[in-house]
């Protein structure tokens, strides 16, 4: 901290603290002994943890909220990857315009997004089917894991692909052990990047869900609407959990020193 | 991120046109119908086109009644100012992040991006536990024998909660571009004499110009079209156009009307995107 001088070193503190207050609070909220939010929390106990992870209304949620993760995060990586290569391999013409059009569901409030697809599922007559949610999620994370892949295989020096292929490898066999191995950290960071946009998501799992089918975030949603208790607390710690587990994967695989990079 | 799409290797010119769009098209497929195609349907839908020729009677609503216009001037006032807060109070943390390195960095970095990762519904709550009345802050105020505050369900408590939220995102943006800075630059301008608020203003500030304009647009964008938080920490008095085409779906089920809202954002989301365009040329750094 010698490098910032006192004044600025201060201020980090406090901004920390105002950035990990709210999580803070969540995680010691669900430890409480009692029956509703208070702070500071009353006693220890366990109870609200056992509560909701014996409740459906919150464990058929959860596992619809990893279910949907992987399945949009799979389809995002089979339409994302030949396309990254492609783009970097040959030189197309509209190349950026492609790349502009390939990339801008990110730039789009997902509510717009959303109300789209629940029109665009009502006339197809898909409804609120799984099928809807995973085609929905893919539409907002492919364009991660695009452009991860794109940055990754940007980078590396293609002189080695070629030389595979210069010593007899067919394309197929160049791709699967030179190419592959080599953009590998870019596809695990968006594949993980894909995930957890999946995993948090609103607007669109809140239009398209129906009972069987909704997410984590969108039951916490509506639980919150109508109760304010402890239970809230414990389903979300077990969020955090999840989530900090997957993003502690993603430092060993990338370095979260990167995130700097690939954040638009 | 703009990623170098010129390097090329030779080949023969029938695989350079052919396979090319054979990869390429799966996904631009994908997206033209499940992104532009619902947008598309938005349009429609606003227009009414379903019952025979367009009309604009739903847009004509929207700008004809002074709720709706206060709505709207709402949701971009409010965008401004979580902008501006984000700005103030992130650039300074976002020099930090540049001017660490090793386990320092490490860990200032994950401060900022943990929070960036767990679900806005679980942040909102865990507001909504610090700004209650009987919550942590005014139990915090009543420990130092301060005077409580109010401020759930009003513009302050979700601003807070909103500034939280997007706080992360304007600090990397900063960041990246800070961390692309040559110190020698500030140091140059330190040993010519110029003061260390000289240094920020003709230095500093220009050359982080673009992290600033992409982690601004993007916060704004990010405001003006959030609605999670709105939801859970305002009331009807805090109402921003997502919250209000939500509850023109579910609650009145007015399709044309929250389709219609929806295509207003959405000019609004692209206008202030090509602005960035415009300004991605900055005329000091030529």
């Amino acid at each position: 901290m010698s490098r910032l001088g006192l004044g600025l070193s201060l201020y980090v503190g406090v901004l920390t603290i105002f950035l990990l207050a709210p999580v803070a609070v969540v995680i010691a909220s669900a430890f409480t002994g009692a029956e509703f939010v208070t702070f500071p929390p009353h006693g220890v106990s366990l109870k609200w943890f056992a509560k909701v992870l014996g409740d459906p209304q919150f464990v058929v949620p959860l596992w619809n909220s990893l279910r949907l993760g992987v399945l949009a995060t799979l389809l995002s990586a089979v339409l994302a990857i030949p396309a990254a290569i492609a783009m970097v391999r040959y030189r197309l013409p509209g190349a950026d315009l492609i790349q502009a059009f390939l990339l801008s569901p990110l730039s789009l409030p997902t509510i717009i997004l959303a109300v789209g697809l629940l029109f665009f599922v009502a006339r197809i007559g898909i409804g609120s089917s799984l099928l809807a949610l995973v085609v929905g999620h893919a539409v907002i994370t492919v364009p991660y894991v695009l452009r991860t892949v794109l940055g990754v295989y940007a980078g590396i020096n293609r002189e080695i692909e070629e030389a595979a292929m210069v010593l007899g490898a067919n394309p197929l066999r160049a791709f699967w052990l030179v190419t592959l191995p080599l953009i590998r950290p870019g596809i695990l960071a968006g594949a993980i990047f894909s995930f957890l946009l999946s995993f948090d998501e609103v607007p669109v799992a809140l239009l398209l869900s129906n009972t069987d089918t909704t997410t984590l975030p969108v039951s916490i949603l509506s639980y919150l609407v109508y109760n304010y208790d402890p239970a809230v607390a414990a389903i979300s710690t077990i969020q955090i959990a999840i989530v900090i587990a997957v993003l502690l994967v993603l430092e060993r695989v990338f370095g979260v020193k990167h995130l700097l990079f690939t954040s638009r | 991120m703009a990623a170098p799409t010129s390097v090329a290797i030779s080949s023969a010119p029938a695989e350079a046109t052919c396979r090319p769009l054979l990869w390429l098209c799966p996904l631009i497929l994908f997206l033209v119908i499940f992104f532009a195609g619902p947008l598309l349907l938005n349009l429609m839908e606003s227009l009414r086109l379903d019952k025979g020729a367009p009309t604009f009677a739903e847009y004509t609503h929207i700008f004809g009644d002074p709720y709706y216009l206060r709505v709207i001037a709402q949701t971009l006032i409010f965008g401004i100012v979580v902008t501006a807060i984000c700005i103030v109070l992130g650039y300074p943390l976002a020099i930090a992040v540049a001017r660490l390195d090793g386990t320092g960095k490490a860990l200032l970095i994950f401060a900022v991006v943990v929070p960036l990762l767990i679900n806005v519904v679980v942040r909102s709550f865990g507001w909504m536990v610090i700004l209650s009345r009987a919550g942590a802050f005014n139990w915090l105020m009543r420990a130092l024998g301060l005077p409580t505050v109010d401020v759930m369900y009003t513009w302050t408590g979700v601003t807070i909660a909103l500034v939280h939220v997007l706080l992360p995102f304007m600090v990397l943006a900063i960041a990246s571009t800070l961390e692309t800075l040559d110190p020698r630059l500030e140091e140059a301008a330190r040993v010519l004499g110029a003061s260390r608020a000289r240094v920020f203003r003709h230095v500093t500030l220009p050359l982080s110009f673009e992290g600033l304009i992409t982690g601004s647009i993007l916060c704004f964008t990010l405001t003006i079209g959030s609605f999670v938080t709105v939801m859970l920490l305002g009331k009807t008095s805090t109402m921003i156009m997502p919250l209000l085409i939500y509850q023109q779906l579910t609650v009145s089920s007015n399709w044309p009307f929250a389709a219609a809202m929806g295509m207003t954002l959405l000019v609004i989301v692209t206008a202030v995107l090509w602005l960035q365009l415009q300004l991605r040329r900055p005329r000091w750094r030529r």
